[in-house]
Order: structure tokens, then C-alpha cells, then sequence
């Protein structure tokens, strides 16, 4: 039996000693599920000199092994001791797929160049004119020898300006029902033919991309899982994207900074905006969702523990836990007031030293609002989370 | 509408439909300059910054309503010059029965010639008029002012601040030029493409400064108030209309599954439920707008109800239209998060939704 309350305590000596003030700063200005990319790359290797850079991957791929009570803990600590957050790419997504569909060349070239950051990834799925409906993508990869010819462009490229690699689905096949003709290839982002649009969002930041692909060559090998068979690999993958992340740990964090922000502003009276009624019905009725969303997390945690595969019900806990997010938002928003209007980006760079405009409380919470709306959008829609539910829960 | 109204509609469409394209907005809202002056003397020169005046006053004598008809023009537009906080806002105070100020000023902002913004808020506060910390004190040759303004909308194009300050516990309301001595300025941007100040003040001021105090102070900044309200409302109207719209065209380009978003009927219902919101917002600001014209007792409340529904309405709208669109919202190059960028500033300028529902909750139980 493990001790659980030893081992937070590991972690939370661990985080103390590892974390330096830069890092927390980075952590603390994150307004996105990335935080600073050089920040999130120096943390991540500081994890894997500790062996915990994949706390969910298996111990023979250089996981440490831990059970998902453990992991779990490992994510709260993480979140409360303002860590960086950990590009999700490679060690979230690309790592476990490789792990199942991978061929035994790619576990051991790829994967350990994930756990280390040595390699850096990104993913090119979306493309402008297939979103939501994924299966209908455009980008095509032709069979010439040994190699791929790849034409096309994909669309909301995390970071591919600080990529390396990028895993494509692209299509292998025209003459077959859409999902049958995709196929999941690798491919170096520095292959003549690529070339890298960054995007502007609606923050002012960078941080997707449109990616073009003129005749780019690509070894035959790099083909994860059979040719025509990329749909299913795919599929697997955006399991991982929905049911590796715990909503409740944000959520509780995203609560604990609203409380901090209303006790910080005054209101009428000049009492703690916390004490207006109107503002603390709200937060509390939030709340109460937030527990219930956790005591769902918690439900398909056992089922788990227990062998089971709570399949459709992560799609629920993506919608409930995006939306809820967005509503806490929202009460940081109305906690900040007319704070929120400063658009100021330097003071979101966790290097800059200097005057800012913007009181600390309220530096991220504009920047969050915004981008958090994407939440419902990338990694299957609300809307596509609960086609889902239709189809495999009221089988409709 | 009567006839007046119309011309005025139709030269707001037609100038802002021929000049403020996005990508123009887009490229000034991106420059170091804030506001283009071409623009701002358009606005002079058609009238619109003269409209709420009356003729005393070399004002075109128009009402609250045909500035909501503008209002909302700008709202679609997204426009950037600072027509509610100049000539609305502190164009109200100026004017104001029994408030002190020289006839210049009147001259200059209702000629456009100067801009003038209110320096209400202060930092980590709500914006309640009760809850000041700036203060004033009589000193040999005037008054000596201390205190810190947050977030003034415009406050980096502005010539002349209305600092509101308490000076022997009661409110008072000052007029400050940007370059008095002991006045800080710091200028930025904001998140809606547009300006804003923080000021720190310790500065000694002439007697002339004072414009008001006590009641008179109190009632013209809840007028000022009022009209604040009620533009903002209409701004936020536009704005959630032309994303509605914008919505609405997108979903009939935009194929996905072999077929249009728009023929979706789930998406559909999303889109006919922003419709009826906006209408019911439309129909609240329109009777509060006729009421505070015609000096009807309800006025404020009206106004007071239009503002909470307005503000929940906006937001929620906003936010569908960017739901309905997908990634393509998110970015800075498409229209559609700009409006949800500037309802967002608008929600807590002047007033905040709690503040009216509290005032509104008050006056209610008044009557």
C-alpha cells in the first residue's frame, strides 16, 4: 500500500528545491495550456534528471511507475507550486500512441527523445477546411518508392514555431470512404517544402501556426501503423488529448485565484468584493459545479484503478471541464472589473523587470478569458464532445 | 424613426460602411497613434460630436436616442475615436446645469478641437461613487488634490481630465488639463484596441478647477451616468448584432460533413436564441433612451435594466458567435473576437453590472 501523504510530501519537497523563481514566475504568467517555451523546456528537463518528465508513461519507457492516485498528486502539486506546464505533444500524445502503434525502431529513436525534450513536436491534424469534421482533411501523401510526397497545409499548429517534428494525418487514399484513405506520418519540420506561418491570436500572441507542405519527401518509415490506417491510430490519440488531463486541479486553482482577486478589490462600502452577494452566490453556485465535475473525475479514476475504460465519459468530463473553466473565467473577470483592460504583453514575459500598468492580480485574466474560449473549440468541439455522448451513450 | 433620425442613420452608415473597413481599424488599433484624426474630424464636421448639445451650447439639440442610432453604428464598426467618453460623457458633465467650467472648454470639446475623458475610477476598486480614496483640501491659492486614477478609458488621447475626488466628504468634480504639474500620466493600450491612462496626482490646482461639489456634483455624475450607460448599451447592441451576422454568414459558407454549419438545426436554434436576445436588448435600450428624453420617472431605472441585460446578453452572445465560428475566431485577423474583445471593456466602463443591479434592486424597492 503506498503511502500517499508521503509521497506528496516528496513531491512538494522535490518541486521546493527544483523550482527556481523564474520558473514559478513562468508558471504563474501562463495564460494558455502553454506556459514560456524555454521555461516549459528547462522544467521539463529538470523532471527528467528526476525521472518524473512522463508521470503517466510505464516505467520500461522511463516512466516512473507511479499508480494514478499518485499521478494525480503529482499534477496538484505541480498546478499549486506554479510549475511551468509541460508540452503536452510529445509526452501527452505522440509518446503512448508510438507505445502502441509505434514500430520497435520508432520506440526506441522517437521516444526517448521525447522524455528528454531533445525533440520538440507538434501536431498537424486540423486544416482549414476540415475542423470538426476531421475525416474530410486534404492533405495528401503519394507513394513514390521509398518515399511520401506530401502536398498540403495543416491548420492551429501548436507551437510549430518551436517545433522540430511534427505527426501529421495525411491522405493516402481518395478512391475510399474518408476515414479509410488517412494515414499517420512523421515527419522533420525542416524538410525542404515546409514552410511555417505563425498566427496572430485574438491576445496578440503567437502560439498556433498554418503549416504548408510543397513536395516534401518523407521516408516511408516514418508511417505510424499501417498505411490507410491512421484514422483508428488517431482516434486513439485524441483519447489521450481528452482523458489525460485532470479538469478538477485547474479548476481548484482557477477558484483559489478568484477568491484572492475578490478579497483584493474593494467594493461598495468599501468592503472586499468577495462580501458582495451578488458576486458570492456566484462564485459559490460555481463552486458547487466545480465539485460535482470532481466527484465525476473521481468516479472514472476508480473505474480506472479498476480495469475499467470509461470511454464516452471523458468526453463528457472535456465538455464539463472546458465550459466550467470558462465560467471561472468569467467571475475573474468580473472579480478584476475594469482591471482587465490593459493589454500589456511584456508583463506576461516572465523575464521583464519594469512598471507595468496592470496590478499583479489581474495580469493574466484578460489574456486567459480569451484564449480559454479555444477550450471548447480544439481537441474535439463541445459540440463534437457531445455527438459523441449521443452516439455511444444514448446510442443515437 | 422620424426624418432627422434617418439622415442621420444613413450618413452614419454610409461613412463608416466607405471608411472603417476592419483592416484599416485593424492597422490603427496596431499603431502607436490610438486614434486617427482624419476621422475625428470627420466626426466634427458631420456633426456628430455637436449632436447631444442644445443650441446654447452651438449643439444640434438631439436626445439620448439618436445617440444610441449612433452608438450602435460604431458598434458594428468597432469604431475607435472617442465619441462616448468625449463628447457623451464628459460632454454631460460640462454641460450640466449649474457646473462651473468656462465656455471655452464647452467650445473645444464640442468642436472636437479637444478631448475630454472622466477620471473616476481608482485602482483595485469597483467604480462606486461612495468609495473614493482621491481627496481634496483648500491650500492658499486653491485646492491640493491627491490621489490615483486606474483604466480611463481614452485617457491616452486626452486633453482634459474630470477627476472626481472628495473634498470635505463630499464628492467633487474637477477639471484637470494632461499636463498639470504634479499630474502623472502613464498611456497604454488596451485589450480592445484602444487607449487608456492610470493618472497619480499630488497637484495644486486653481480655485477655477472645482467645477462642482455636493449634491450638484452627485447629480450631475449620475446623469453623466445615465447617458453613459445607455451609449455604452447601444455600442454593445451593434457589436452583438454585426457578430450575430457575422455568424450567420459563416455558418452558411463554412461546410463541414458535406453540407453547410448553417443547416444544422442544432446550430440553428443557437443562432435564433442570439436573435432574441439582441431584440429583447433592443427593445429595453430603445424605451430607456425615449424615457431619459423625455425626463420620465422610470428613466433610470429603464436605464439601469437595460445595462444588466445588455451586459449579460453581450457577453454571452460574443462568446457563440466566436463557439459557432471555431479556430477561425480566435484569431486577431477575423472580426468576430474584436467584438467580443470591446463588449468585454464595455461591461465595467463607467458602471458595473452589479453596481446597476444593486441600484436597480434599491430603486425598486424605493418605489
Amino acid at each position: 500500500m503506498t503511502d500517499y501523504a508521503a509521497f506528496r510530501l516528496e513531491v512538494r519537497q522535490f518541486l521546493e528545491a527544483s523550482l527556481t523563481p523564474e520558473l514559478r514566475r513562468a508558471g504563474k504568467l501562463t495564460t494558455s495550456v502553454f506556459s514560456d517555451f524555454e521555461s516549459s523546456m528547462a522544467w521539463q528537463r529538470i523532471l527528467h534528471a528526476k525521472g518524473w518528465a512522463a508521470p503517466d508513461w510505464p516505467e520500461e519507457y522511463g516512466g516512473p511507475g507511479w499508480d494514478i492516485h499518485q499521478r494525480y498528486i503529482f499534477q496538484e502539486e505541480c498546478k499549486l507550486a506554479n510549475a511551468p506546464s509541460i508540452i503536452a505533444m510529445g509526452i501527452q500524445m505522440l509518446g503512448p500512441l508510438l507505445m502502441k502503434y509505434g514500430t520497435e525502431a520508432q520506440k526506441t529513436e522517437i521516444i526517448p527523445r521525447i522524455l528528454s525534450g531533445d525533440d520538440v513536436w507538434c501536431q498537424g491534424y486540423s486544416e482549414p477546411g476540415a475542423g470538426s469534421d476531421l475525416a474530410s482533411l486534404k492533405t495528401t501523401a503519394e507513394r513514390d518508392g521509398d518515399h511520401y510526397r506530401v502536398n498540403g497545409t495543416k491548420i492551429w499548429t501548436s507551437l510549430a514555431q518551436h517545433s522540430n517534428k511534427i505527426f501529421c494525418l495525411v491522405r493516402t487514399n481518395k478512391d475510399v470512404k474518408p476515414q479509410a484513405g488517412i494515414s499517420f506520418l512523421l515527419m522533420d519540420i525542416d524538410l525542404p517544402g515546409i514552410t511555417i506561418d505563425p498566427i496572430v491570436s485574438l491576445d496578440g500572441q503567437v502560439e498556433q501556426c498554418q503549416v504548408f507542405f510543397e513536395d516534401v519527401e518523407v521516408p516511408v518509415t516514418n508511417l505510424v501503423g499501417d498505411e490507410n490506417d491512421g484514422w483508428s491510430v488517431a482516434k486513439s490519440l485524441l483519447e489521450f488529448e481528452r482523458g489525460g488531463h485532470n479538469f478538477t486541479i485547474d479548476i481548484k486553482k482557477q477558484l483559489g485565484k478568484v477568491r484572492d482577486q475578490a478579497l483584493r478589490i474593494r467594493g461598495r462600502g468599501g468592503r472586499p468584493k468577495l462580501e458582495d452577494p451578488v458576486f458570492r452566490t456566484q462564485l459559490a453556485e460555481a463552486e458547487i459545479e466545480a465539485m460535482a465535475l470532481e466527484q465525476t473525475e473521481l468516479r472514472i479514476k476508480g473505474s480506472f484503478a479498476a480495469g475499467g475504460n470509461p470511454g464516452a465519459l471523458s468526453s463528457l468530463v472535456k465538455a464539463v471541464g472546458t465550459e466550467l473553466s470558462q465560467q471561472f473565467n468569467e467571475l475573474s473577470v468580473d472579480a478584476v472589473g475594469r482591471a482587465i483592460t490593459p493589454y500589456f504583453p511584456e508583463g506576461l514575459d516572465p523575464h521583464f523587470e519594469g512598471e507595468t500598468p496592470v496590478p499583479d492580480y489581474a495580469t493574466t485574466t484578460m489574456a486567459e478569458y480569451i484564449n480559454n474560449r479555444s477550450a471548447t473549440i480544439y481537441g474535439g468541439t463541445a459540440e463534437v464532445q457531445r455527438n459523441i455522448i449521443a452516439k455511444q451513450i444514448l446510442k443515437l | 424613426m422620424n426624418e432627422e433620425q434617418q439622415m442621420l442613420l444613413d450618413s452614419a452608415q454610409r461613412y463608416l460602411r466607405d471608411t472603417y473597413d476592419f483592416n484599416s481599424r485593424r492597422d490603427m488599433a496596431n499603431s502607436e497613434q490610438y486614434i486617427s484624426t482624419t476621422h475625428w474630424q470627420a466626426f466634427a464636421e458631420m456633426g456628430w460630436l455637436a449632436m447631444p448639445f442644445g443650441e446654447q451650447h452651438g449643439g444640434l439639440g438631439f436626445g439620448m436616442e439618436e445617440v444610441a442610432l449612433l452608438s450602435e453604428e460604431f458598434g458594428k464598426h468597432l469604431v475607435l475615436e472617442p465619441m462616448l467618453e468625449s463628447t457623451v460623457v464628459a460632454g454631460s458633465v460640462l454641460t450640466y446645469p449649474g457646473v462651473a467650467v468656462e465656455s471655452s472648454h464647452i467650445d473645444a470639446l464640442v468642436s472636437g478641437e479637444k478631448i475630454y475623458a472622466l477620471a473616476h475610477q481608482e485602482p483595485d476598486t469597483t467604480a462606486d461613487i461612495d468609495n473614493l480614496s482621491a481627496h481634496a483640501q483648500h491650500v492658499a491659492n486653491g485646492l491640493k488634490i491627491t490621489g490615483n486614477k486606474a483604466y480611463i478609458s481614452a485617457g491616452a488621447v486626452t486633453d482634459y481630465f474630470i477627476v472626481t475626488a472628495k473634498l470635505e466628504g463630499q464628492l467633487a468634480l474637477f477639471l484637470v488639463p494632461k499636463d498639470a504639474e504634479g499630474l502623472t500620466v502613464t498611456r497604454y493600450k488596451t485589450y480592445d484596441g484602444r487607449s487608456a491612462a492610470n493618472l497619480a496626482f499630488d497637484m495644486e490646482l486653481p480655485f477655477s478647477s472645482l467645477m462642482a461639489r455636493g449634491d450638484l456634483a452627485r447629480s450631475a455624475f449620475m446623469t453623466m451616468r445615465d447617458r453613459a450607460i445607455l451609449g455604452a448599451s447601444a455600442e454593445a447592441l451593434g457589436a452583438m448584432q454585426a457578430a450575430l451576422d457575422t455568424t450567420v454568414d459563416y455558418t452558411r459558407q463554412r461546410v463541414q460533413f458535406g453540407k453547410p454549419l448553417s443547416s444544422f438545426q442544432a446550430l440553428q436554434h443557437r443562432m435564433a436564441n442570439m436573435l432574441i436576445q439582441i431584440e429583447l436588448c433592443r427593445s429595453l435600450v430603445g424605451a430607456a433612451c425615449r424615457a431619459l428624453d423625455a425626463g420620465s420617472e422610470d428613466a433610470r431605472r429603464l436605464t439601469l435594466a437595460a445595462k444588466v441585460k445588455v451586459t449579460s446578453t453581450a457577453r454571452k452572445v460574443t462568446q457563440e458567435a466566436i463557439q459557432l465560428h471555431g479556430g477561425i475566431a480566435t484569431t486577431d485577423e477575423y472580426v468576430v473576437g474584436h467584438y467580443f474583445k470591446r463588449v468585454t471593456a464595455l461591461e465595467s466602463w463607467v458602471c458595473s453590472r452589479e453596481d446597476a443591479l444593486v441600484d436597480f434592486i434599491r430603486l425598486t424597492d424605493a418605489a
